[in-house]
């Protein structure tokens, strides 16, 4: 048993004092120790039993009282060991303020230890064992470079001072640099090789931090070797076992973990770790409680971080994201270099992105990024970020490079797939293909919305069959597959219940009835769906319309395939049906604007024009305007109301003109994108005259419309050729309506051809008219005015060809064939009429039979005036032959006799033969040349000068504006744009006249009457005079004159409206691709009410 | 079954083709293949090489519709211009010229007997019948007005008659019209039966099973086949898969497979029993206008032939088997 003599004053005796039986007063020890003025290293060893007896008052009071100014007094000269009491104060508040949590208390502890210090300073400053306790109280305070000029103080008068070793190598261990604490702590433990455990553990953790796991363990253990109560010895081999990440490791980890726990339930450290253990096996109470306790014990930022970090996991696994949050901050603020302990941020990030806080989730990931740049989940949850935040290319970034790290990651690859969906379907398609069959590889199942992914994106592309076993994947077995492979037959109905066919249901029931059971999961209503949309596509339009009456049966709310369904009955001009089945789309959203729009298309089909225009209304209202389709399918409305009515009202016609104008550019404001808006845009600006533009326009929007299967825009190449048609471009407006026609129509559309008959008409190509029209009338037979175009084309062919100066006795013929086909066309049309077959004034009719016959009476002189013509040719041809055969005996005749006589002469006579045969030319010459004095025989029999002349002038009256376009565009072509508009309202009304229109040029007829007019008026003019030229049989000029200048101007049937815009195909296709991602509904009837 | 291409004659017209069918075999003769066109002629072609045999002329705007006696001796035409020629196949003489202002001639069907020949009359919403001996008119078959307070105006065009068919016993006849419609006809009776509904677009050709009387097919612009029970008045079945309107369809003499030409550019084989497209034959470059099985008979001649003509101006012949 320890104990100490204090000497008796004056004596030999000494109070023997047993340390393990220390008075509890420290009063009487200190009345002994001041009766007997015992040396103050007495005191010390004293004061010492009681802080290690833990008794720390007494400790306090006697070195307090050692200290204190009498002890100075007395014991003046006694330098160490007062200084030694003093440091022992010292490092005692040290050590105070180093454990307090109050900061003021730490701070006034602090102070404390700084004055006892400075009073042994004052003592003897170079006691080297003060310096070492003001290292270590700067140490305490965390001012580390302070602390380490103490040591070096003490270290450079003893290199070997063993405190000042280890209290260096702590600075140094603080400092970051491990080696030298290393260096520091083997130097302290050579000094002094039998040094408290602590000191290997010091290098332990330097070994540690040096990655030197192996040896730090060893030093570990020979620290519990030495002292097997050593706590933090044990939760640092703990760690090093926990961090061997084998399940064995970690159980052992862990039971040290939980022994150091026992050992010392205050280590901070400890309690984290069992904390995180405790937080995988899901025991949150035991998590938050440790935790707690970690909190209160320790005052060191990173073991506080750590505890805030696994407070928050706590939370934020239980999904209170609130309090996650709070303390993924708290952990957040404890932290000064995010390097040490990253993941708080990580987890702050999660739970701000889950709380809508993009901006700082995006902060917090990017600092995770800093320190771990190729982390697959940061970079994953940042691309997140930047897509909702709308960076898509930055989005983009992310995801490649996170699929470039991990290659083997499906989500990444599905993700990114998401991404590139709306920018790059070729990229997107190959991302999701990745991660198909990555997951394949891995055995995994794949998930239905990466199958349907795949399908829509082949399905876009045009790669059908891909497209289609993708869906077939995504469905799996079930009872759409006898639909689709079509092994379930056809269900015989009545012919008239047919009517409704689509909304038919009743196949399903009894499939039930039937015993079979009608299942379809709600994940798989989006491929079925798409699947159906393919089937249309691909024209299987029964197939399509089962599957959708399919998902209707069991998810009768699922309005896209009540339009679909319509969509596919409007296709085949089924109306009511269509309608009805809008209606119930209606029944289930009465708002929905997809449905509404169709509403409108299909009462716009039945010619209901003021309840179209409400139901778009009511569509536009529907999304607050904010509908490009609703607010398109307006402006539309807008514009064929405007070149509707056949008596155009100019002023209705400008404000129709105007408001369709604004709502495009509405649309075009919203969707600077949106084709079908600039198309419509473009209509509106042709409409106007400006043609350059609106050819600027068209051309971008095709070249646009051009690549996507979704995107099909026959009305913008009909727009383009009808821009090239009015600027006069007719070879090229044909070949436009031609691959028009072609391209989008399979040569189906008799409107088209019209248009290119219209063109042919305007170029004088009067058999491709004719046969475009034939074309036509075949394709619409009972589109009567198709014939009437007809008939009109014959007569102009025949009238055009026997004004012809020269012309054989065949064109005479066929020209006479073809105006007996034309009165036939006419005679039928005139026959039908009084059965009222089509709309047309029977009067008019007549007008043009009395024509064409008048026409073919008026041929047949010139059919006798070819033949004759024909045949004087034939004869003269055989007078000269014959003249040249007998000029050519005589000839070698001569020869013959002068032959053997006058060579020389010979020269001479061919000479003369030459001559006479330029005189036979010149004969010739003038054979030909009698035969516009026929012509012109024959017109003036026919011609009527006077009427010709009136009917000049009326129509110069009546038509000015259509007169001066004729010139105008056609003489003046390069007249700037102001220009352009008046000549365009112009072609407007002579695109309604056509028919009549004489193309000028080609008559330069008679030269008085031309140059009588004025140039301008000349071109305009001279069409009507052609016509009266051979209109003018005789009495009937009057009355027919007014018959035409009637079907001038009600003709129907050449009117052609400059442009004609199908709405059905409008739904944007910006709307289309943005929903197709997350929503697995890419393909839903949203984007093709067509 | 199947189709393999045996042989097409490019530029067999001038211009589109629009009509074609088969003239039976006679005693001195093998079956012919008679086509019309655009260019104003029909053309009669021999053998599986397509031989032309003749040019038939005199018709004017163009060919829309041919058809051939069962006796294999008489053939009709007919052209736009609303008139149809009757002639001598082996000669080119002309037998008859029928017009009966002011309906215009569509399709033309001759009866299985060969005693009657129906003309799809068009706007006058009607069929005129012709008797083959005297090419009298025998009769005219008016679609029922639908009842309503206005006859007039658009009506009239939507009965427009398009295409014809005899059941092949003779006793039925039905036409198709311009908005869809099937009508169904008694001929003894000279009698309207019923309307066959489903359609509403036009339909151009109509074709009686010949091995089933009530089957009947029909060919749309709504990309659909149908078939009806002429009889019950019921669809029996419905047939999507061409991309464009069907414009023609025929039955194959064992009544197993029907074939298709389509605005689509094909021509589509169909099993009956399995009702699916079975081969699609993409040979043709324009719409193809007119489809035709070769009746069976003749001298030895026992496999199955289909022609297809288009407006791509040229004929296929196909081995049917």
């Amino acid at each position: 048993m320890a104990c100490v003599y204090i000497p008796v004053q004056n004596s030999e005796e000494e109070v023997r004092v047993a340390l393990d039986m220390l008075p509890r007063d420290a009063a009487d020890i200190l009345d002994i120790l001041k009766a007997e003025q015992a040396p103050l290293d007495l005191w010390l060893i004293i004061a010492r039993e009681y802080f290690k007896q833990g008794k720390v008052e007494q400790f306090r009071q006697i070195l307090e009282e050692g200290s204190g100014p009498e002890i100075d007094e007395y014991y003046s000269d006694v330098r160490y060991e007062r200084i030694a009491i003093l440091n022992a104060l010292g490092a005692y508040y040290s050590y105070l303020g180093k454990i307090e949590t109050k900061q003021r208390e730490k701070e006034e502890h602090f102070i404390l230890a700084t004055q006892y210090y400075n009073k042994a300073s004052r003592i003897d400053m170079h006691e080297p064992s003060t310096w070492v306790g003001k290292g270590q109280l700067l140490l305490a305070k965390g001012d580390v470079e302070q602390a380490f000029a103490a040591f070096k103080i003490v270290l450079d008068g003893d290199r070997d001072n063993v405190p000042a070793l280890l209290g260096q190598a702590c600075v140094e261990f603080n400092r970051g640099r491990y080696s030298e604490s290393l260096e520091l702590y083997k130097r302290a433990l050579i000094v002094h090789p039998r040094c408290p455990a602590a000191v290997r553990l010091g290098i332990g953790l330097c070994r540690y931090k040096l990655g030197q796991f192996d040896k730090a363990r060893q030093a570990f253990a020979r620290v519990l070797q030495l002292d097997p109560e050593n706590a933090e010895a044990l939760v640092a081999l703990a760690i090093t076992d926990l961090h061997t990440n084998e399940a064995a490791g970690i159980r052992k980890g862990m039971e040290k973990m939980q022994r150091a726990f026992e050992i010392y339930p205050y280590c901070a450290m400890a309690l984290n770790y069992l904390a995180n253990h405790f937080f995988f096996t899901g025991q949150h109470f035991l998590v938050e409680q440790l935790t707690e306790t970690a909190l209160a014990v320790t005052n060191h930022g990173p073991t506080k971080a750590h505890s805030y970090y696994n407070l928050a996991r706590s939370y934020h696994s239980k999904g209170d994201y609130e309090k996650a949050g709070l303390y993924y901050m708290a952990s957040v603020k404890e932290i000064n270099k995010p390097y040490e302990f990253i993941f708080p941020y990580y987890g702050l990030g999660q739970v701000q992105l889950k709380l809508g806080d993009l901006r700082s989730a995006q902060s917090n990931f990017d600092k995770v990024l800093e320190i771990y740049p190729d982390n697959c989940e940061t970079l994953k949850a940042l691309g997140h970020i930047y897509v909702q935040l709308g960076q898509t290319e930055k989005a983009q970034e992310f995801m490649r490079k996170a699929t470039k790290i991990d290659p083997r990651d499906s989500q990444a690859f599905f993700e990114l797939g998401e991404l590139l969906i709306s920018s790059d379907t070729g990229a997107a398609l190959d991302a999701f293909k990745t991660a198909r069959s990555l997951l394949k590889k891995g055995g995994q199942e794949v998930p239905i919305e990466l199958l349907n992914n795949i399908g829509v994106l082949h399905f876009e592309r045009g790669e059908f069959e891909l497209a289609e076993q993708s869906f077939k994947e995504a469905l799996g077995d079930g009872v759409w597959l006898p639909f689709i492979e079509g092994s379930e037959k056809f269900q015989e109905i009545d012919a008239s219940a047919s009517v409704l066919q689509y909304k038919d249901r009743q196949l399903f029931h009894r499939l039930e009835d039937s015993g079979r059971h009608v299942e379809l999961p709600w994940n798989k209503v989006t491929p079925l769906f798409n699947l159906a949309r393919l089937q249309e596509q691909l024209h299987n339009a029964e197939t399509a319309s089962i599957l959708y009456r399919l998902i209707l049966y069991k998810y009768p709310d699922y309005v896209d395939a009540y339009l679909r369904l319509a969509a596919i009955a409007k296709a085949r001009n089924n109306v009511q049906l269509s309608i009805e089945l809008v209606h119930d789309a209606l029944k289930v959203n009465d708002k929905c604007p997809n449905a509404l729009s169709m509403l409108g298309e299909l009462e716009l089909k039945n010619d209901d024009w003021v309840k179209a225009k409400e139901t778009f209304r009511a569509a536009s209202d529907a999304t607050d305007g904010k509908d490009s389709y609703a607010t398109l399918s307006l402006g539309n409305w807008n514009y064929f109301a405007a070149i509707r009515n056949e008596k155009r009202n100019p002023k209705l016609e400008a404000t129709h003109l105007e408001k369709a104008k604004e709502l495009y550019t509405r649309v075009l404001l919203q969707h600077p994108a949106n084709l079908y808006a600039a198309d419509g845009a473009g209509v509106v600006l042709a409409e106007k005259g400006h043609f350059d533009v609106s050819k600027d326009i068209f051309t971008q929007v095709q070249e646009a419309a051009s690549g996507n299967i979704f995107v099909q825009m026959p009305d913008v190449w009909i727009n383009l050729a009808h821009v090239y048609f009015a600027q006069g471009n007719f070879s090229l407006a044909v070949k436009m309506y031609q691959n028009c026609l072609r391209k989008f129509y399979y040569n189906t559309d008799s409107q088209i051809l019209l248009y290119l008959a219209r063109t042919y008409y305007e170029a004088e190509q009067w058999q491709d008219c004719k046969k475009t029209l034939l074309r036509a009338i075949h394709l619409a037979p009972s589109n009567y005015t198709l014939r009437f175009d007809a008939g009109v084309t014959l007569q102009k062919f025949s009238a055009s060809t026997l004004q012809k100066t020269k012309k054989t006795a065949d064109e005479v013929r066929s020209t006479i064939a073809e105006l007996e086909n034309a009165v036939r066309l006419f005679s039928q049309l005139s026959a039908a009429s009084n059965l009222h077959f089509h709309g047309f004034d029977e009067k008019k009719i007549d007008t043009h039979i009395d024509y064409c016959k008048n026409v073919l009476a008026a041929a047949k002189p010139h059919l006798e005036a070819a033949i004759r013509e024909e045949q004087q040719i034939r004869q003269r041809q055989e007078v000269a032959r014959q003249h040249a055969l007998a000029e050519e005996a005589s000839r070698k005749a001569e020869e013959q006799r002068k032959f053997q006589l006058e060579r020389r002469k010979q020269e001479d006579e061919l000479k003369r033969v030459r001559q006479q045969e330029e005189h036979f030319q010149r004969i010739k010459e003038q054979w030909k040349s009698s035969t516009p004095g026929s012509k012109r025989r024959e017109r003036s029999e026919i011609d009527d000068e006077e009427g010709g002349n009136s009917e000049k002038k009326k129509r110069k009256g009546g038509k000015k504006r259509k007169k001066d376009k004729s010139s105008k565009s056609r003489y003046e072509t390069e007249e700037a744009e102001a220009d352009m508009m008046d000549d365009q309202e112009d072609v407007e009304d002579e695109d309604a006249n056509l028919n009549y229109r004489e193309p000028t040029g080609q008559n330069d007829q008679d030269d008085a009457e031309e140059n009588a007019h004025d140039p301008l008026a000349a071109a305009g003019l001279e069409d009507s005079d052609a016509e009266d030229d051979m209109a003018a049989p005789s009495s009937t000029t009057g009355r027919r004159r007014r018959a035409w200048s009637e079907s001038d101007d009600d003709e129907p049937l050449e009117r052609q409206p400059l442009s004609r815009e199908n709405s059905p195909e409008l739904r944007d296709s910006d709307e289309e691709v943005k929903d197709e991602g997350r929503r697995p509904n890419g393909l839903d009837a949203a984007e093709d009410e067509d | 079954m199947k189709l393999a291409g045996l042989k097409s004659v490019e530029n067999a017209h001038d211009e589109s083709v629009w009509a074609t069918t088969w003239v039976p075999a006679t005693e001195t003769r093998p079956a012919l293949l008679m086509t019309g066109s655009l260019d104003e002629t029909v053309k009669l072609w021999g053998s599986d090489e397509l031989v032309l045999e003749r040019t038939n002329t005199g018709h004017s705007l163009g060919v829309s519709s041919v058809a051939a006696h069962p006796s294999g001796l008489i053939g009709a035409s007919a052209s736009l211009d609303s008139f149809v020629r009757v002639f001598d196949v082996d000669t080119n003489a002309t037998i008859a010229t029928l017009e009966s202002p002011p309906s215009e001639v569509w399709q033309l069907r001759f009866n299985p007997e060969g005693s009657t020949l129906a003309v799809a009359g068009g706007g006058s919403a009607s069929i005129t019948l012709w008797d083959t001996a005297t090419w009298g008119l025998v009769a005219t078959l008016p679609i029922p007005r639908p009842e309503g307070p206005k006859p007039s105006d658009k009506s009239g065009s939507k009965k427009f008659v398009l295409s014809v068919a005899w059941s092949p016993d003779g006793r039925r006849l039905a036409c198709g019209s311009m908005d869809g419609t099937i009508s169904v006809f008694d001929v003894a009776r000279a009698k309207f039966l019923h309307h066959l509904e489903g359609h509403f677009m036009p339909v151009r050709s109509l074709v009686y099973s010949p091995v089933e009387p009530r089957l009947l097919f029909s060919a749309s612009d709504d990309a659909h086949v149908h078939m009806y029970d002429s009889e019950k008045k019921s669809l029996v079945g419905a047939m999507s898969g061409h991309a464009s309107w069907v414009l023609s369809l025929d039955v194959s003499p064992d009544g197993q497979a029907l074939a298709t030409g389509s605005s689509d550019r094909t021509v589509r084989l169909w099993d009956l029993n399995m009702r699916a497209a079975v081969q699609t034959m993409s040979n043709h470059t324009d719409q193809v206008w007119g489809v035709a099985f070769r009746p069976p008979g003749g001298t030895g001649v026992r496999s199955g032939r289909l022609a297809s003509v288009s407006d791509d101006k040229s004929i296929s012949l196909y081995d049917y088997s």
